[in-house]
């Protein structure tokens, strides 16, 4: 088990950089995710802290050692696969003795601590298969069984289950959850899902081109992201977006839009003083309504309503601008239709316009 | 009726291109092989004969009288050694290609432009080169001069070399990076890692390129033909030197073809189940 540190880390890679000078902190025992759009750095990041790739500036610690120098092999750092990269030639027990055999561990110990794994995994039964008979999720849990069988410092996940079908998805995120609760390591999840980092993570590192963009619990980087890539790229349905003037009010803020004003709650206020006239509103579909009395209600048009069983999504024209809104099954409003749409202002998000073109970068 | 009519039909000129090629392919061998057991009379008759009294003469002639044996040592020693040298140069130029994409392509393309002038056109340099160096002496130390194996032994790398990189760059290419990321962290070094993963997984390209690559060298005629004589004279050459100034010898020219082309077919056999796998290993992928 290790604490690690990183920083001003860079990774170029020839003329393109890959990570631009990030800091961060990870504390012995925790599991954070790196989460990202592809091409974020976070992968970069992930195989510089297991000395796959050499660092190009700055230096990263474990347990407040430099480890810029210190080889791969020798950092003690386990890692699973996307791909699971089991090796094909050799048997499952010879997969997961891997480790241990260029550790040099005698027989016997191997052998115990291979069934020993393999039990805890179940995989007893698989043990004399080669991997090209395994289903994704046995091969997954092969890659970890291979990974925590000589007892990492640190345990790295990249994009472990994005291979994995739905349901092995649940079981298999739930399983390395527990992992975790119950070895307590050192885990960093590499992933591009939202839900997996939020419903994993102790702390979610979010990152966009190459930098931090906000390291925090998860329901901090949902319900205060520190900008609008944040704010766009975590949760689902996606969060609405739309331009807004910003006003000063007798005693307060408010911002202006579609002809309406709504007055912004107070821990808005020093944002929308630093922001000036444009700004960029954001608010989560959970927290916009059909025909609830809020301090603001708009009429909209209704677009197209998806019905997911346990909730309906809503798509209302509000003016020009488009809302996703999500109701209880109960609520079906058909195309067409105008319906009063209530937006729960202490949910509302403001970040400056400037940030517009970060948003944009999310959807493409 | 209609219909079956003309499966048959189908059928019968499946069956019959089928014939034809094997044809085209088979009758040429067995015609040597057949010649190699004919007496001197029946050789060269028109009609041919195909029923006579089979002799050993032929051969009885080619090793004893040609010393043919010799011409099969030498060839032996000089493509078995240049393979060698082949695969191992060639497999680490590759792994390098494939992994760090030295020189970006373009050093590749190079190695394999070198392929592209006919090897007549270097043939004279060559032979003067090599008749210099010869008679220096790292030259003779090294048995690189004229009529000498190394010279052959250094021309069949330099020739194979190109092809084999290329073949191989492609099979390194199908080993996913993260195995050996993987064999990394769990604790083999960059050389260990490429004994113990990478080699395993591309065993069966390697097996593939060697086999071209003796095959090559094995059947090579002209720089044998420029640069040897008489102590370093390839299979090739030796047939050559059947046609001798009171006539080609058939029957002997039958039989020592049918010597130098046995060992070939029969490690060709042998390394057949790994050559489907290593041809069928890219193209699967891709």
């Amino acid at each position: 088990m290790a604490s690690i540190k990183a920083e001003r880390l860079v990774k170029r890679y020839g003329a393109v950089q890959a990570v631009h000078g990030i800091d961060f902190e990870i504390a012995d025992g925790e599991f954070v995710a790196i989460l990202g759009p592809s091409g974020c750095g976070k992968s970069s990041t992930m195989r510089m802290i297991a000395g796959l790739e050499k660092i190009s500036e700055g230096s990263i610690y474990f347990d407040g050692k430099r480890v810029n120098d210190v080889r791969a092999r020798d950092r003690n750092v386990a890692m699973s696969f996307e791909s699971y990269a089991l090796y094909p030639t050799i048997s499952i027990y010879e997969n997961i003795a891997f480790p241990l055999r260029s550790a040099n561990v005698d027989n016997r110990e191997i052998d115990r601590q291979v069934r020993d794994i393999a039990e805890k995994m179940e995989l007893t039964s698989l043990l004399d298969l080669k991997p090209k008979g395994l289903s994704s999720g046995q091969a997954q849990r092969v890659g970890l069984a291979r990974a925590l069988v000589r007892n990492p410092a640190v345990f790295l996940l990249d994009e472990p289950i994005s291979h994995l079908d739905t349901r092995q998805r649940y079981r298999m995120r739930r399983f390395i959850k527990s992992l975790h609760q119950k070895f307590n390591y050192t885990m960093i999840y590499v992933t591009h899902d939202q839900e997996e980092a939020l419903a994993l993570a102790d702390r979610v590192m979010v990152m966009s081109d190459g930098e931090i963009q906000q390291m925090a619990v998860p329901d901090e980087v949902y319900a205060r992201p520190k900008n609008a890539f944040v704010a766009g790229f975590v949760g689902e349905p996606p969060i609405n977006f739309f331009d807004c003037g910003v006003v000063a009010e007798p005693g307060g803020w408010a911002i202006e839009f579609q002809g309406r004003r709504l007055v912004l709650p107070e821990r808005l206020h020093a944002t929308a003083q630093q922001i000036g006239a444009g700004g960029l509103a954001a608010i989560r579909p959970h927290f916009l309504s059909i025909g609830e009395e809020s301090p603001l209600r708009l009429d909209g048009k209704v677009f197209i309503t998806e019905e997911l069983q346990d909730q309906n999504l809503v798509m209302v024209d509000v003016g020009d601008i488009r809302f996703t809104l999500v109701a209880h099954p109960s609520v079906m409003p058909k195309r067409g239709e105008i319906v009063p749409v209530s937006i729960d202002p202490a949910h509302l998000l403001l970040f400056p316009r400037s940030q517009a073109d970060k948003v944009g970068s999310i959807a493409a | 009726m209609l219909q079956r009519d003309s499966s048959f039909a189908r059928e019968a000129l499946r069956y019959g291109l089928i014939v034809l090629v094997l044809g085209f392919i088979v009758f040429p061998i067995a015609w040597m092989i057949i010649t190699s057991f004919k007496p001197p009379e029946d050789v060269m008759v028109s009609p041919p004969r195909f029923l006579f009294t089979p002799t050993l003469e032929n051969y009885v002639h080619a090793i004893y009288d040609k010393n043919f044996l010799f011409y099969i040592k030498n060839t032996l020693f000089i493509s078995v050694t240049s393979t060698v040298i082949v695969i191992i140069a060639g497999s680490l130029a590759a792994y390098s290609f494939a992994r760090y994409n030295v020189g970006d392509g373009h050093l590749l393309f190079f190695i394999l432009s070198t392929k592209m002038f006919p090897a007549i056109a270097v043939i004279l340099p060559y032979f003067l080169i090599f008749r210099d160096v010869g008679k220096t002496g790292v030259g003779r130390f090294l048995g690189i001069g004229l009529d000498q194996p190394g010279a052959l032994i250094i021309s069949y790398t330099v020739f194979n070399l190109p092809f084999a990189i290329w073949l191989l760059v492609s099979f390194f290419q199908d080993i996913p990076r993260e195995l050996e990321h993987s064999a990394r962290l769990d604790g083999l070094s960059r050389l260990q890692v490429l004994a113990k993963v990478v080699c395993p997984l591309a065993a069966p390209g390697i097996a593939v390129t060697g086999v071209f690559t003796l095959i090559f060298s094995w059947n090579e005629f002209l720089f044998a033909y420029i640069l040897t004589r008489k102590v370093a004279s390839t299979v090739t050459v030796g047939v050559e030197s059947f046609f001798t100034l009171q006539g080609i010898l058939w029957g002997p020219v039958a039989a020592a073809a049918t010597i130098s082309v046995l060992p070939m077919l029969v490690f060709v056999l042998a390394m057949q189940r790994y050559m489907v796998r290593g041809l069928t290993f890219g193209a699967v992928r891709g």
